[in-house]
């Protein structure tokens, strides 16, 4: 029994904004997932890397000031781009990036693209890889243990439409994605900024806050799309999970295969690569991440991977949004 | 505002058959019993108030917005409890109904504030504090109604409300009906087939068969006998009894061991079965004046005796 039971009783208070109901969605569902030890304990693990980059950065501003560190960034900078494949050890070999900053360099020129290199880096590698093992956690539940327990009567029969529903379960994605990419990129980029020491260094790289945005969005929704799509075409969360692993691992294995074969010639693996680069999501996302951080040669440049990121952006959001508002249906 | 809702030419079909057929209706203030047998439209109906189902025709006013063009501030107005087992899966009851307080627009500590007053009200204590997936059956109903009133709306939609719950429970939550109607003056459209539920809270009556309205009167004009008499329940013997008041002049009919109606003038005849039970020995247990039995009424009308088929 309550200590005072005050029994049913009006209320009179202002409401928020219809608009705004799909926050409801957000943060109810991020405060739930939040629960997840194990989702916890990923994003713990998930911001150590930036640290990587940030030692990167204050190490190239380090070389900066004193010449005794060119060599130890160099061989810093080369271990960090290695790892990008034939394609980019070619390309690095054209730019002559892994020598980024040799004895006559001049290092104002050279900080944009050293700290993109390690941006990009951070992005390809040990974040394309948390983003994946984030969603896969998170995302297949998001709309299939709502189909399960007919949770979405409960919040459609509110104030809300499907695409508000929608976008507020995308909203608990692009939040955590935001969390292990956004967040630390930029504090990455800030922390570059107190150590360069050079008021001039902002000038040089005020893009580049807007470069790991762009990034992000580029990452965040249709990966977004994908999982909420997969999420919403069935109530077994288990199945959405599968689906959404195996898009990236058989990907990502297929494409390696069909590439592999030239993998050292340098020109073949550009043609192959080029060829094959729509059938992997991690291929295809690093292509356009390239291009973000204006890292990729002017000749390089495609606009089917920017083409196909919007159309799966679009279609998965709509398949999503169709099958929530069909389980209305009596 | 006389009517919670006035709604015309609602039709709705799905693949070619009709759910609900060129539905005019007028639901006013107070409770109204929305009855029908499975598939007679009651659910889409509702559905279609909520704008959760599109509709192919139909206007009309919802608590004084137009429909279906205000829907969404027509939901900020309605609580809907639905009939589905439906709830969020990892949320605490409280959480859960402090969720849909924020989703009809309460500042978030004002929800939790409403959400505590409410689930008190719904007699729910300390399981407030547990996942909604460990409730049972009758914790869910008692839950979904708290989320239905959370936000004070105008106009409450049960959507066969007692389901799961035991008769000490069913008792309760009809009281709790009938307390917001008559002191916190909400309108509830209780949709149901229990027919003894509808009897002792509902005002109006509106019974849809195959997607049309078949009446929508006033449950005192519905129960109102074609004969005016009493309607006697006995502890026993009313057989015997009945032949008793037979021999007297009046007209009775048996409706069982232990019921009976009494036909003639209330006034006049009163006094006569009080002589004839005392006379007989036999205990009255309860005396009314007769009404027509809802059932009997539902029934005539669901069986389509008075209705042409379309």
């Amino acid at each position: 029994m309550p200590i005072l039971d005050l029994g049913y009783r009006n209320w009179n208070g202002d409401r928020s904004s219809e608009l705004l109901r799909w926050t409801v969605v957000a943060t109810t569902g991020i405060s739930l997932v939040w629960r997840g030890t194990w989702l916890k304990r990923f994003m713990l693990f998930a911001t150590f890397p930036a640290l990587v980059t940030m030692f990167g950065v204050g190490l190239f501003e380090q070389a900066a000031r004193d010449d005794t560190y060119r060599k130890m960034f160099n061989g810093f900078l080369a271990s960090r781009i290695e790892p990008m494949g034939p394609r980019n050890r070619m390309r690095s070999r054209v730019a002559n990036r892994p020598q980024i900053i040799s004895e006559t360099t001049d290092i104002a020129t050279q900080r944009h693209l050293a700290w993109s290199h390690m941006l990009l880096w951070y992005f390809r590698y040990p974040q394309a890889l948390w983003i994946v093992v984030v969603i896969g956690l998170v995302a297949p539940r998001l709309i299939s243990y709502d189909l399960r327990s007919r949770g979405y009567l409960l919040y459609l029969s509110r104030p809300l439409s499907p695409t508000s529903y929608v976008f507020g379960k995308a909203c608990i994605l692009f939040f955590l994605l935001a969390m292990i990419t956004t967040f630390p990129a930029i504090a990455v980029y800030l922390f570059g900024l107190l150590l360069s020491n050079d008021p001039s260094a902002f000038l040089q790289t005020w893009d580049i806050p807007f470069r790991i945005l762009l990034a992000t969005v580029v990452l965040v929704l249709p990966t977004s799309a994908i999982a909420l799509a997969f999420s919403s075409l069935t109530q077994e969360s288990r199945f959405a999970a599968f689906a959404w692993f195996a898009v990236w691992i058989v990907g990502w294995v297929t494409y390696l295969v069909l590439t592999g074969s030239a993998m050292f010639n340098a020109e073949d693996a550009i043609q192959l690569q080029k060829r094959w680069l729509m059938i992997s999501p991690y291929h295809v996302l690093g292509q356009l991440q390239e291009e973000i951080f204006g890292v990729l040669p002017a000749d390089q440049h495609l606009a089917g991977p920017w083409i196909l990121c919007a159309a799966v952006s679009i279609v998965g959001f709509g398949i999503a949004r169709w099958r929530v508002a069909r389980m209305l249906k009596v | 505002m006389s009517n919670v809702i006035e709604i015309t030419d609602l039709t709705k079909r799905y693949a070619g058959n009709f759910a609900l057929k060129k539905v005019e209706l007028v639901v006013p203030v107070g409770v109204t019993g929305l009855l029908g047998p499975n598939g007679s439209g009651k659910s889409t109906f509702i559905k279609a108030m909520l704008g959760l189902v599109k509709v192919d025709t139909g206007s009309g006013c919802v608590l004084g917005r137009t429909w279906p063009a205000q829907v969404k501030s027509i939901r900020d107005r309605i609580g809907y409890l639905p009939e589905d087992d439906c709830y969020i899966l990892g949320l605490q009851g409280i959480e859960s109904v402090q969720m849909m307080a924020r989703l009809s627009g309460l500042p978030t500590t004002e929800a939790l504030r409403r959400a505590h007053e409410v689930l008190d009200f719904c007699d729910v204590g300390q399981e407030r504090y547990r996942n909604v997936e460990t409730y049972s059956t009758g914790m869910r109903q008692k839950l979904k109604f708290a989320q239905a009133l959370v936000h004070d709306p105008q106009l409450i939609i049960l959507d066969e409300p007692t389901t799961g719950l035991d008769p000490t429970q069913r008792e309760e939550f009809l009281d709790r009906i009938h307390a917001l109607a008559i002191r916190f003056e909400k309108s509830v459209l209780l949709s149901t087939h229990i027919l003894h539920d509808v009897q002792q809270v509902c005002d109006q009556v509106i019974i849809l068969v195959r997607g049309e309205v078949r009446l929508a009167d006033s449950l005192e004009n519905m129960q109102r006998p074609l004969q005016a008499g009493i309607q006697v329940r006995v502890v026993r013997d009313a057989i015997r009894f009945a032949d008793s008041l037979r021999r007297r002049g009046l007209g009775v009919q048996c409706e069982n061991d232990t019921e009976l109606l009494v036909q003639g003038d209330a006034s006049l005849i009163r006094k006569t079965v009080w002589a004839s039970s005392k006379e007989e020995q036999v205990l009255v247990e309860r005396m009314d004046a007769a009404r027509n039995s809802l059932e009997h009424s539902f029934m005539e009308i669901v069986s389509e005796k008075n209705y042409a088929h379309p």
